[in-house]
């Protein structure tokens, strides 16, 4: 027990934040929606995302008082987070990996003005299943709300992006060419030291 | 029959003058670190580095694993798939390795080896998807075979008191290469990635760093090394001066020595956990403890950096204890130490705060790694005839050490990690004790006398028969026996020979 609370200290040091913000204390107030149709595959690098959020009209006026700014990000979906521990979802938002990828940081929240956002999917995207989610933060730049275009499974509405291979022709060139001349080179080793090995024995 | 052999061509042309004191066998007996004097001090030079080298190619991929798992869009099963694929290649490659030393000299062998790996570390870079993933890095780990050269090309060059001192700082500050590796990588990474590169394809980039350095270090190798004090295989197999063995005599030789096999037990559980660990303790420290990957990234490296210092000093542990007790002597040295290390590895999954766990690691680290140096102090008088074969089979055994760890402690979810650290620690010793069982009929064993009335001459001169005897295949292993009198300990010194030679 003393454990436990002595690691939660030494884990709060060690993170940015030690506000301790969790996933289940935000509100869901924004609906999201977003361009990319449901298994629609979009190329990183090339195909665009355009983002739409509002304000869910069902709660009562001023619930986005302290709404300053919004980001969004690319999250993934289950599917690809299975085996692969590095994109677990955890409750604590600041040690939480289901949403590394940003859209768009820290936009100004200007409701019902500037809720648009258009970006092509950048290059370091990697191939997986995804969905969109845009978190409202306070002038703090906590978390305080948020919205995504799937439902709370994580279940409906999730699209994929095919990554960049980031091989190159040249590359393959260069990869083949070099591997080629190791070998080349040692058969000329095997050459060289069965001649001097004739060489010696003629001395 | 003679006592001292007829001298090579090149004797008559003139003495052959060294850069170092030599004994009868032209090994150097004293080690001179900033030396690089032909052809003892360049070739533990040139091995060194080359072996250095292998191991940066080995485990160049952990450190950029958070970028080559997306790109590739792998699995924790199939990285950790990888990861055992990478160390369980070198099993086989070590045995044929310690064959074609005996057959062809460790400079060809190594310098062939490395070149025919370099291409395995070329085509990481278009590696497409988990299974060419996992290829390239089973070919590369081929590469972890040129330890076997390493410790074999030390062991021809350097005489026997200074053979475990020799062996000990080759394998150390290759073994090194594990941990530069993680910080080597991702600094070419980034540099890479600062001209411009896309993430996707700076890391496949940076794979050609450990490609052209594996390939300089062959062509280092075949130009400048030297297999033996008077001059390569093949020229001392065309001159008559060295004889080339049979193969299948070679291979008999060296699996009937049991002493072999239990060295092979134990490497396994000092250097397989070396490598289990280098896979593993990043991750660890990472999950368990919450650091940030670039700070496990350095634990980690800590972790292979302590080789610098620690696997030599157990080499030289070696010998020195070797001055006084013998053969003994290094026969208890490795066995403590090792115990030991199985010791700190229980406490290390035991503790649960980060410091306390880094400074267990660090203590661990030394003890583990001095006991590979130790065992190395042990297996150049093992055999003398099938000396690579042997050097294999115990190097292979610490690759196996290394997969049969990571496969029962370190897959899946049956342990955690730290209990399969712990368990770990208790299959050490478990296994550690069978070097109590060692003999040596000159010398004894940990709590056995010398058996009476047997030489060095009678053990390893035993490994020849008459008719090779006749036709003086043995000449090497006579003259092994003579500078190898001091296993004995303090109380037989090196110009006492007995009368019984054959």
């Amino acid at each position: 027990m003393a454990i436990r609370a002595f690691l939660f200290v030494l884990s709060c040091l060690a993170a940015a934040t030690c506000r301790g913000a969790t996933f289940s204390s935000l509100q869901q107030t924004l609906i999201v929606t977003a361009s990319p149709q449901p298994a629609q595959v979009l190329k990183a690098g090339e195909d665009e995302i355009t983002v739409t959020w509002s304000l869910n009209s069902t709660f009562p006026a001023g619930v986005d008082s302290s709404y300053k700014t919004v980001t969004i990000k690319l999250c993934y979906a289950p599917i690809s987070q299975k085996d692969r521990g590095w994109r677990k979802t955890v409750d604590n938002l600041v040690k939480d990996k289901t949403c590394q990828h940003k859209i768009v940081a820290n936009k100004p929240y200007i409701f019902p003005s500037n809720n648009t956002f258009t970006s092509t999917v950048l290059r370091d995207v990697p191939t997986a299943t995804y969905f969109i989610r845009a978190y409202a933060q306070n002038s703090e730049g906590d978390e305080v709300a948020y919205g995504q275009t799937t439902d709370s499974h994580k279940a409906v509405n999730l699209f994929e992006i095919q990554a960049i291979t980031g091989r190159h022709v040249s590359l393959d060139i260069a990869s083949i060419c070099f591997s080629a001349f190791s070998i080349v080179s040692l058969f000329g080793f095997f050459f060289l030291e069965k001649r001097k090995s004739k060489a010696s024995e003629s001395k | 029959m003679e006592n001292v052999p007829a001298f090579s061509a090149t004797e008559e042309s003139g003495r052959k003058k060294f850069a170092l004191p030599v004994d009868s066998e032209h090994k150097a007996t004293e080690f001179r670190l900033f030396s690089v004097a032909a052809p003892h001090m360049r070739a533990f030079h040139l091995s060194w580095i080359s072996f250095f080298a292998c191991f940066v190619s080995t485990f160049a991929a952990p450190p950029l694993l958070p970028i080559i798992r997306d790109d590739l869009d792998l699995t924790a099963t199939e990285i950790g798939n990888a990861g055992i694929a990478a160390v369980s290649g070198a099993v086989f490659a070590r045995v044929a390795m310690g064959s074609a030393c005996d057959l062809f000299g460790p400079r060809l062998a190594s310098a062939a080896l490395t070149l025919l790996t370099a291409p395995a570390v070329y085509c990481s870079s278009i590696a497409s998807g988990p299974s060419t993933f996992l290829i390239v890095r089973f070919f590369t780990g081929f590469s972890l075979a040129t330890f076997v050269s390493t410790q074999f090309w030390m062991s021809s060059l350097f005489s026997a008191p200074v053979v475990g001192t020799a062996n000990g700082v080759a394998g150390g500050w290759g073994n090194l290469g594990g941990g530069a590796t993680q910080l080597i990588m991702p600094l070419g990474f980034e540099l890479i990635l600062k001209m411009g590169s896309d993430k996707f394809t700076a890391w496949r980039i940076a794979f050609f760093i450990p490609g052209l350095f594996q390939m300089l270090c062959a062509y280092g190798i075949f130009f400048l090394g030297q297999d033996l004090p008077d001059g390569n295989y093949a020229q001392l197999h065309k001159s008559g001066d060295k004889h080339k063995d049979k193969f299948s005599k070679v291979l008999y030789h060296a699996v009937t020595n049991y002493r072999g096999w239990i060295l092979a037990l134990t490497y396994g559980y000092c250097f397989g956990v070396e490598l289990a660990i280098d896979n593993i303790i990043a991750q660890y420290f990472y999950d368990r403890f919450n650091v940030s990957l670039h700070t496990a990234g350095i634990i980690a490296a800590s972790f292979g950096l302590a080789n610098f210092f620690s696997r030599p000093g157990g080499g030289m542990l070696s010998d020195i204890v070797a001055r006084r007790y013998g053969m003994r002597g290094r026969l208890w040295a490795l066995w403590s130490v090792q115990t030991l290390g199985g010791i700190f590895c229980i406490i290390l999954g035991k503790v649960g705060t980060l410091g306390v766990s880094v400074a267990v690691m660090l203590i661990f680290s030394v003890f583990v790694q001095a006991a590979c140096g130790l065992t190395f102090g042990v297996v150049p008088f093992v055999s003398r005839r099938s000396l690579g074969i042997i050097s294999g089979m115990t190097g292979a055994g610490g690759n196996v050490g290394a997969v049969i760890t990571q496969v029962i402690f370190f897959r899946g979810s049956r342990y955690t990690t730290e209990k399969g650290i712990m368990l770990m620690g208790v299959m050490i010793i478990a296994c550690t004790s069978v070097i109590t069982l060692i003999h040596f009929p000159q010398w004894g064993g940990m709590f056995t006398k010398p058996s009476k009335g047997i030489t060095e001459e009678d053990y390893y001169l035993s490994e020849w028969t008459e008719a090779e005897k006749e036709k003086g295949f043995h000449k090497a292993s006579l003259k092994f026996s003579e500078n190898s009198r001091h296993e004995g300990g303090r109380r037989v010194g090196i110009t006492e020979s007995p009368d019984t030679h054959k």
